[in-house]
C-alpha cells in the first residue's frame, strides 16, 4: 500500500445553496429541476412539547427577513386553537407591524438582489459604485420598514413583543408620531420606486398561473381572509391541507407544494396577491400601479419588482393610516385559557402565503405543529418557468444562461433568494 | 447556515484530488480554521463526517488547526491544507 501527501492549500467556498439541473433533448428542455442543499432544520419536531405561548418567538427564529409573518401565522392559529379573536386597535397593530415587515422585506429583496439582476451588476455593492443614490434610496426604505419592527417588536430582526393574544407593551400615540413623518418621507420614496422600476427592461415573459393568496372582504390581506384562487378555490384556513400538499422530492430538501386534485402547481406571493386584489389596494396604490402600466392582474414573474414596490407604496400607505386612527388599547393582549384544540391560520408572508396548524392538548402543550412557507409552494411555479423559458435560451454562453436562469429563480423572491447568486448550473443536452 | 454548503465544495475538491492521483481512499486531511471562520473543531468534524459518508474520504483522519488570530487575512476562511491519499 503506498500513501501520498498532497499539499493544496485550498480555500473552501460556499458553494451554493440550490442546484438547478436543466435536461435538453433534440433541442427541446425536457426537465429543469431545482434543488435547495440547506439541510433541514426541524421546526415543527423541536414545537412539540413546548408551551402554545412559546411559538411566535420559537418560529420567528426560521428566518431573520420575514420574522413577522411566522410570529403573525402562530398567534392567529393559537388564538383560533384558543377560541378567541384580537380586535380593535391591538388587530390595527398587528396590521402595523406586518407593513413593517413587507417594506424592509421587499426594499431588500427590490434594491439589494433583483435591481442588479436588470442592471447587470454581480450584487449590490457593485451596483453601489454607479448608482449609489439608488442604493441609498433602497436602504433608507428598508430602514423604515425597521423602524416599525423596532417600535412594536422590539428590535428589527426577530422581534420579541409579540405574544398569543396582542403584545407584551403598546407604543404610545406619542411614540407613534415621529414613525408618520418617517413614513411620509418613505412613501414618497415608493412612489419613486414604483416609477423607476417600472421603466426596466422586461423580458416578455408570461405565465398561465394558478394564483393563491388570501382575500378580505375589505382590506388587502395581511392577516385574515378566505384563501381564494384564480382558479375559483374558496377556503377557510382550516381548509387549507383538503386542497393543498407537500411532498418530498429526493434531490431537494426542500418540500414542493402541490393541488391535492391534480397534483397541479401553484403560485403563492406579490403577483397572486396583487392579482387576486388589486380592488383592496388603496387609491394611491392603484393609481401608482396603473400609471406604471400594470393592469389589475400581473402574470410576468419578471415585473413582480414593479408589483413589489406598489406592495411597498401600500404598506406606507396604510401603516399611515394606521397610524392616524390609533387609540391607545386598555391593555396590550386580552386574556387566555389553555384548551386542548386545533388552530389554523394562513397570514400573507411578503414571499406568498404562510399556513401553521398547530394542535394543543389540555395545558396548552404542543402536540402537533404543521407550517407550509411560501417557497415550497412555489417550488414547482418555479420549475415550471424554468422550463418553459430556458428553451430560448440555450444558444447564450453557459454564464449567460446561469444568470437568467438565477433571475427567474430570483424573481419569485424565494427563501435562497440571495444564495441563487451561486447556483449551480448542470446543463445535460443528451 | 451555510456549513453544508461549504463542506459539499470541500468534499468535491477532496474528491477531485484524490481521483486525480489515482488515491482510491483518503486517509488524512489537514484543516485550518480561520478564528473568524464560525466553526470549531467539533462542529466541523461533524459536518465533515456527515458530508464524507459515502465518498473517498469516509473514515478519513481529521487535523484541524484552530487559529486564534482575528487578524489574519484568512480568518473568515476555511483551508484545506493538505490530504493524504492511498493508491
Amino acid at each position: 500500500m503506498t500513501t501520498k501527501t498532497i499539499k493544496v492549500n485550498y480555500l473552501a467556498r460556499v458553494e451554493g445553496e440550490g442546484g438547478l439541473r436543466v435536461v435538453v433533448r433534440n433541442g427541446v428542455v425536457t426537465k429543469a429541476e431545482l434543488s435547495i442543499f440547506e439541510p433541514p432544520r426541524f421546526f415543527e419536531a423541536f414545537l412539540r412539547g413546548r408551551a402554545f405561548s412559546e411559538a411566535p418567538d420559537i418560529t420567528a427564529r426560521i428566518c431573520g427577513i420575514c420574522p413577522v409573518a411566522y410570529q403573525m401565522s402562530a398567534v392567529h392559529a393559537m388564538e383560533d386553537a384558543l377560541g378567541v379573536r384580537v380586535t380593535g386597535a391591538l388587530r390595527a397593530l398587528r396590521r402595523l407591524l406586518y407593513c413593517g415587515e413587507w417594506i424592509e422585506s421587499h426594499a431588500l429583496h427590490i434594491y439589494l438582489l433583483h435591481a442588479p439582476d436588470f442592471l447587470g451588476y454581480a450584487g449590490a455593492v457593485d451596483m453601489a459604485r454607479e448608482h449609489r443614490a439608488l442604493v441609498e434610496t433602497g436602504l433608507g426604505l428598508k430602514q423604515a420598514g425597521n423602524a416599525i419592527l423596532t417600535l412594536l417588536g422590539g428590535r428589527e430582526v426577530h422581534p420579541i413583543n409579540v405574544r398569543v393574544g396582542g403584545f407584551y407593551r403598546m407604543p404610545s400615540r406619542r411614540e407613534l408620531a415621529p414613525l408618520a413623518e418617517r413614513l411620509e418621507r418613505a412613501r414618497e420614496a415608493a412612489l419613486a420606486t414604483v416609477r423607476w422600476a417600472a421603466g426596466l427592461d422586461f423580458p416578455e415573459r408570461r405565465h398561465d398561473y394558478h394564483f393563491v393568496a388570501l382575500r378580505h372582504a375589505a382590506e388587502y390581506p395581511f392577516n385574515e381572509g378566505r384563501i381564494v384562487s384564480s382558479r375559483g378555490l374558496d377556503l377557510s384556513p382550516a381548509e387549507f391541507e383538503d386542497s393543498f400538499e407537500e411532498d418530498h422530492v429526493e434531490r431537494s430538501t426542500a418540500l414542493h407544494a402541490h393541488l391535492k386534485a391534480d397534483g397541479s402547481s401553484y403560485l403563492v406571493g406579490p403577483l397572486a396577491r396583487y392579482s387576486l386584489n388589486f380592488d383592496r389596494l388603496s387609491p394611491l396604490a392603484q393609481a401608482a400601479a396603473r400609471e406604471a402600466g400594470l393592469g389589475a392582474t400581473c402574470a410576468n414573474p419578471f415585473q413582480s419588482i414593479v408589483v413589489r414596490a406598489v406592495e411597498v407604496l401600500y404598506a406606507c400607505d396604510e401603516a399611515l393610516r394606521i397610524i392616524a386612527a390609533y387609540e391607545e388599547p386598555d391593555h396590550p393582549s386580552i386574556p387566555l385559557t389553555p384548551r386542548a384544540g386545533i388552530g389554523h391560520a394562513a397570514t400573507e408572508a411578503p414571499r406568498g402565503l404562510l399556513y401553521h396548524r398547530y394542535r394543543l392538548t389540555e395545558d396548552g402543550a404542543i402536540a402537533e405543529a404543521r407550517i407550509v412557507p411560501p417557497t415550497s409552494q412555489n417550488q414547482a411555479s418555479i420549475e415550471a418557468d424554468l422550463k418553459n423559458f430556458v428553451g430560448g435560451w440555450l444558444d447564450l454562453p453557459e454564464e449567460e444562461l446561469r444568470h437568467r436562469c438565477e433571475q427567474t429563480v430570483r424573481n419569485y423572491d424565494p427563501c435562497i433568494s440571495c444564495s441563487t447568486h451561486f447556483l449551480r448550473l448542470e446543463l445535460d443536452r443528451g | 447556515m451555510h456549513e453544508a454548503s461549504l463542506m459539499k465544495g470541500l468534499m468535491r475538491q477532496v474528491e477531485a484530488l484524490a481521483a486525480a492521483e489515482g488515491g482510491r481512499r483518503v486517509r488524512h486531511v489537514a484543516i485550518w480554521l480561520g478564528a473568524l471562520s464560525h466553526f470549531s473543531p467539533e462542529h466541523f468534524t461533524a459536518h465533515f463526517v456527515a458530508a464524507a459518508a459515502g465518498t473517498r474520504a469516509q473514515g478519513a483522519r481529521l487535523e484541524i488547526t484552530l487559529s486564534d488570530d482575528p487578524s489574519h487575512p484568512a480568518a473568515q476562511d476555511v483551508v484545506l491544507e493538505s490530504i493524504e491519499i492511498e493508491a
